[in-house]
């Protein structure tokens, strides 16, 4: 019957998306990069939205909060990816509210707008004063006058602060002793409804192998090593972010996602 | 209902039930006014004996939230489509909407406790000030969740309630320790968190509590300790005090010293301004909300 295939299909598709994530984790799997993570997840919920048996609204927000669930308990330090499915929650009960037609219009109207999410964000670098420098010589670089440090960074939490790369705390602390304005360019798919000291906020460590290889020997046994992915940056130390200022990242949280689906 | 009835109702609601917020007592007693009028022969009438109402009960305990609570109440209940014809029956519409505002604002504490235990993490230290029963809310709510934590309470005078709260947590089985007041700056390298209540959420994001939390506040800051508030959202009052004495007089001093005392300037305030920059999150039951958010959130609940 091809109602059931179709299911078996998009069961397949999932379970191979879940996968990849779990092998992607550390950046050697099939998804690199957090801008191709969100990508395959907003396909991924296009198909579910387009696949999947739902009647209403409500059912279809109960299926994909389901999956969204399996989906970020495969790989936790990827928030992108739950950033997505609250996204699409919040365009489902948006197109909700502003419609009373039935199931294949709606249908129709949330394919539609997941359409519009797939477009890219691209960040775009003006000033031509910029330099690029290693992190060990930006404090030299600093003093002798940089005019801005622009930074990426993996999430931006709900209260502007950052979980950036290892160092990029040292980074802004230098830019704060500095005075130097430090910008934070993200896209809007980086943006959780996440606090820094919640219970549930995670940070990833991997193998210290490059700092201290196995071969170091005596040592190995004598001490514990810890090797951090991320750093937290506190909003008081970032200028603005995308021409926002840290404490107006509530209103883009609130553009974007509905406090319910904060909790998946 | 004349104003002793009044002032006796609210007065037995607090005493039934010590746990209600007093906001919700007022409240309870405004409602209860309403049913009871028999004298409001316009909309604008019942509007104004409503107001004169909370006026009065503002007399019997002059905390912000009552104040807050009460005109909330009014806004929530009149501020909708009331075209009957007939009074009663736009009576009726604001009864009933006065009991869902009612329903609503009792289940805020749980809210509050249901966001703010997860910030709480096992073997913390945390540091509160005087009383609030919010704040013991959401303890008691870390501790059903099997955490383990110990805590610090201010002892707070003039009135000592810090030594109240204290008896409230050991009933908990929650290890706590009373400080003096001045001991706060010696006790915060220990401590991993700050969470106190608010008697009022101002507009700008600030807060106004029992004299001694902008103490707290600015050692906190000194230390990097995190400072949370926990407040309900009828707590949020339409003020901008830019400083400690822009507050009110008729907020910082008890009911029965305004009315008995000439010179408030010999007087010592209860409460105090806490501003926005040493408060690190408040949470209430509209959500987690960053100072910066509060004035959203205000306008939202009084338009």
């Amino acid at each position: 019957m091809p109602g059931a295939d179709k299911e078996t299909e998009l069961k397949g598709r999932i379970e191979d998306f879940l996968a990849d994530l779990k092998r992607g984790g550390s950046g050697t799997g099939a998804l690199r990069g957090s801008g191709e993570m969100a990508r395959e997840t907003t396909y991924l919920l296009r198909r579910i939205t387009a696949q999947a048996r739902w009647s209403s609204a409500g059912d279809l927000m109960e299926i994909i909060r389901h999956e969204g669930r399996r989906i970020t308990a495969a790989q936790p330090s990827e928030t992108t990816v739950g950033n997505m499915v609250r996204r699409v929650l919040k365009i489902i009960r948006e197109e909700y509210a502003s419609t009373a037609s039935g199931t294949s219009a709606k249908q129709n109207m949330v394919d539609h707008v997941i359409d519009g999410l797939v477009e890219d964000l691209s960040v775009q670098i003006k000033s031509n004063q910029i330099l690029f420098v290693t992190y060990t010589w930006l404090g030299h670089e600093m003093a002798t006058g940089l005019s801005k440090v622009i930074i990426g960074t993996q999430t931006v939490l709900a209260n502007g602060g950052l979980r950036a790369v290892n160092g990029t705390h040292s980074v802004a602390l230098a830019a704060r002793h500095h005075s130097t304005p430090l910008i934070v360019c993200a896209p809007m798919f980086k943006l959780s409804p996440q606090f820094p000291n919640e219970e549930d906020t995670f940070h990833k460590f991997v193998s210290p192998h490059e700092v201290l290889p196995f071969t170091a020997g005596e040592i190995l046994s004598k001490v514990n090593v810890h090797c951090p992915v991320f750093d937290y940056v506190p909003p008081e130390l970032i200028s603005n972010i995308g021409g926002n200022a840290p404490s107006y990242i509530y209103r883009l949280m609130s553009e974007l996602y509905h406090p319910e689906d904060h909790k998946l | 209902m004349d104003k002793d009835e009044l002032v006796e109702y609210f007065r037995t609601q607090v005493r039934q039930d010590p746990e209600v917020p007093s906001a919700v007592a007022a409240i309870r007693t405004l409602l209860e006014f309403l049913k009871r009028d028999q004298t409001g022969e316009t909309i604008l009438g019942l509007r104004e004996n409503l107001t004169q109402t909370i006026r009065r009960l503002e007399e019997a305990d002059s905390s912000v939230a009552v104040s807050s609570g009460g005109e909330l109440f009014l806004r929530f209940i009149s501020l909708t489509s009331l075209e009957h014809p007939d009074l009663s029956q736009c009576k009726k519409v604001m009864v009933e909407r006065g009991e869902l505002f009612l329903k609503k604002i009792s289940l805020s504490r749980s809210k509050v406790a249901k966001l703010c235990h997860t910030f709480i993490k096992d073997g913390a230290k945390i540091l509160t000030h005087s009383s609030s029963r919010v704040v013991l809310k959401v303890l008691e709510s870390a501790a059903a969740d099997k955490k383990r934590f110990t805590v610090y309470v201010t002892e707070s005078q003039p009135d000592s309630a810090g030594r109240q709260m204290a008896d409230k947590l050991r009933k908990l089985n929650i290890p706590v320790t009373v400080v003096l007041d001045a001991a706060v700056g010696y006790i915060m390298e220990k401590v991993d968190l700050v969470i106190v209540g608010a008697e009022g959420v101002v507009e700008s994001g600030g807060i106004i509590n029992k004299i001694g939390t902008y103490q707290l506040a600015v050692c906190s800051k000194a230390h990097n300790k995190p400072f949370y508030v926990v407040a309900e959202s009828f707590k949020f009052v339409r003020l901008y005090p830019l400083n400690q004495q822009d507050v009110p007089e008729r907020f910082k001093y008890k009911a029965d010293t305004l009315k008995a005392v000439e010179d408030l300037a010999e007087e010592h305030p209860m409460i105090d301004y806490t501003p926005p920059s040493l408060i690190t999150l408040i949470f209430t039951d509209l959500g987690v909300l960053t100072p910066s958010a509060v004035s959203d959130e205000l306008i939202k609940l009084y338009l």
